[in-house]
């Protein structure tokens, strides 16, 4: 894991260098291989999980916009997973658009438990706000008119994304302080 | 961990039409098929549409009870649609439970909705019956292959699919060895409150991480081994080919949903 060992020699007009594919694609497996070890299901469906946390994680490691693409990608392999499709634009908001805007988290340096907390916190309001807009949809499309579907889909939105957002602050540090240990400096940033 | 690691996704392996059909096509067709579900405006034509699952489940050799299964984590919103319509639409009393009065449109309205749903989700879900993860990868950089023209990295996106992909099983299979080991070592990651189990992860996901990124940089660099240099000029070992059965398939499902769309403004 030392600095530089790939992907400098990488010359390509594309502004991704090689070890950056490779990271972005390990993370994703790795927020794929979490998905399937839910930490708590909820009773009306959903489920906490520690996707997110490999996103985070890429997000003050790397920076955003690597965590960004991370996400995306990770949205359209958890589609390719476990589709759950109800409406065009429900897809993309619950898929690459949620989970691209957990990668803002980056936008926040990670120099101390505080402001990965308010990192964290970023991303996961921001993916909430993706599902929020896709659950009203999914609600306007659905149910029955004069029903308010923002008060159903911010309750249930909430609920897991509270949860999965919080218990990635700690985890998420103390991912960051090990691989401080393990490359001996502070993490890098391109 | 779960039988889910053995068959990732729902992919069911069979030879049909379906299943050799270009997955270009496939989400083309797909995507037409959902979006027309959401112009009918009309129960008669919402069933006949419905009429469409068994058929496509037989040209795919898909098992029907397979293709149902799309259904069942949505099974509580469909039964919950269903009775809201039943119950909250006002119209001609039918019944009535306690302070509920159930109406002849609430049924109809009832019907309608929850097939809406049902049959979005159905259809949706025969391209992920049909079609591999990767080569719905394939399909996906092809698909947004245009848009390379304003920078947008499509070719690395669908290149880390592909990469995450391939590793999900590797990493699973690692996440229990080093759980195992851990246990061995009188870990607990089963009990307590959720915050306490998400601590218990910590031993877990130390390990899972440093090997997974020393994992990364070590493709890295067999990659560049091997000349990879990114997406211009990479030649592939399977390329995708529009051949006369995919052509016949878009038209004739075109056709058929712009049937179902015209049926609209056609009654």
């Amino acid at each position: 894991m030392k600095e530089g060992d790939a992907g400098t020699m990488a010359s390509g007009k594309s502004s991704i260098d090689v070890r950056a594919i490779a990271e972005v694609g390990i993370c994703v497996a790795l927020a794929a291989v979490l998905n399937l070890v839910p930490l708590f299901k909820l009773p009306q469906g959903g489920s906490v999980s520690l996707d997110m946390l490999p996103i985070f994680f890429l997000a003050f490691y790397r920076g955003p916009r690597l965590a960004i693409l991370a996400g995306v990608v990770y949205g359209f392999v958890d589609y390719a997973i476990d589709p759950f499709f109800v409406h065009p634009a429900q897809l993309i908001l619950d898929y690459p658009l949620a989970f691209g805007l957990v990668g803002l988290a980056g936008f926040v340096r990670p120099t101390s438990l505080i402001k990965v907390a308010v990192g964290t916190i970023l991303g996961g309001l921001a993916r909430f706000t993706a599902h929020f807009f896709s659950g009203v949809i999914f609600f306007a499309s659905y149910a029955p008119k004069g029903q308010s579907p923002w008060l159903y889909s911010a309750v249930y939105n909430g609920s897991y994304m509270l949860a999965s957002t919080l218990i990635c602050i700690p985890l998420v540090y103390a991912l960051l302080q090990a691989f401080k240990q393990v490359e001996g400096g502070s993490p890098s940033r391109p | 961990m779960n039988g889910r690691s053995l068959a990732l996704g729902q992919y069911y392996p069979a030879r049909s039409a379906l299943h050799t059909l270009d997955p270009r096509v496939k989400l083309l067709l797909m995507l037409a098929l959902v979006t027309a579900i959401f112009f009918i405006n009309n129960l008669a034509v919402m069933v006949a549409a419905g009429l469409l699952v068994p058929v496509l489940a037989t040209v795919a050799k898909v098992p029907y009870s397979w293709v149902i299964r799309g259904l069942r984590p949505l099974l509580f919103i469909l039964i919950l649609t269903f009775f809201i319509h039943v119950f909250f639409t006002p119209g001609a009393r039918l019944a009535a439970i306690g302070p509920l009065t159930a109406t002849r449109a609430g049924l109809r309205n009832g019907a309608f909705y929850s097939l809406r749903l049902g049959l979005v989700v159905l259809f949706s879900s025969f391209v992920t019956l049909t079609t591999t993860p990767v080569q719905l990868t394939d399909a996906i950089e092809s698909i947004f292959g245009p848009l390379k023209k304003f920078r947008l990295p499509v070719h690395e996106v669908a290149l880390m699919m592909t990469i995450a992909l391939r590793f999900i099983p590797t990493l699973l299979s690692e996440a229990e060895t080093i759980m195992q080991a851990q246990k061995a070592r009188g870990a607990d990651f089963e009990s307590g409150h959720i915050f306490k189990r998400a601590k218990s992860f910590v031993p877990l996901l130390i390990p899972l991480f440093i090997s997974a990124f020393r994992r990364a940089d070590e493709l890295a660099l067999a990659m560049e081994a091997r000349g990879y240099a990114g997406g211009e000029g990479r030649t592939r070992l399977h390329v995708l080919k529009v051949r006369a059965a995919d052509v016949v398939w878009l038209i004739g499902g075109l056709a058929v949903i712009a049937l179902v769309v015209g049926v609209r403004w056609a009654v």
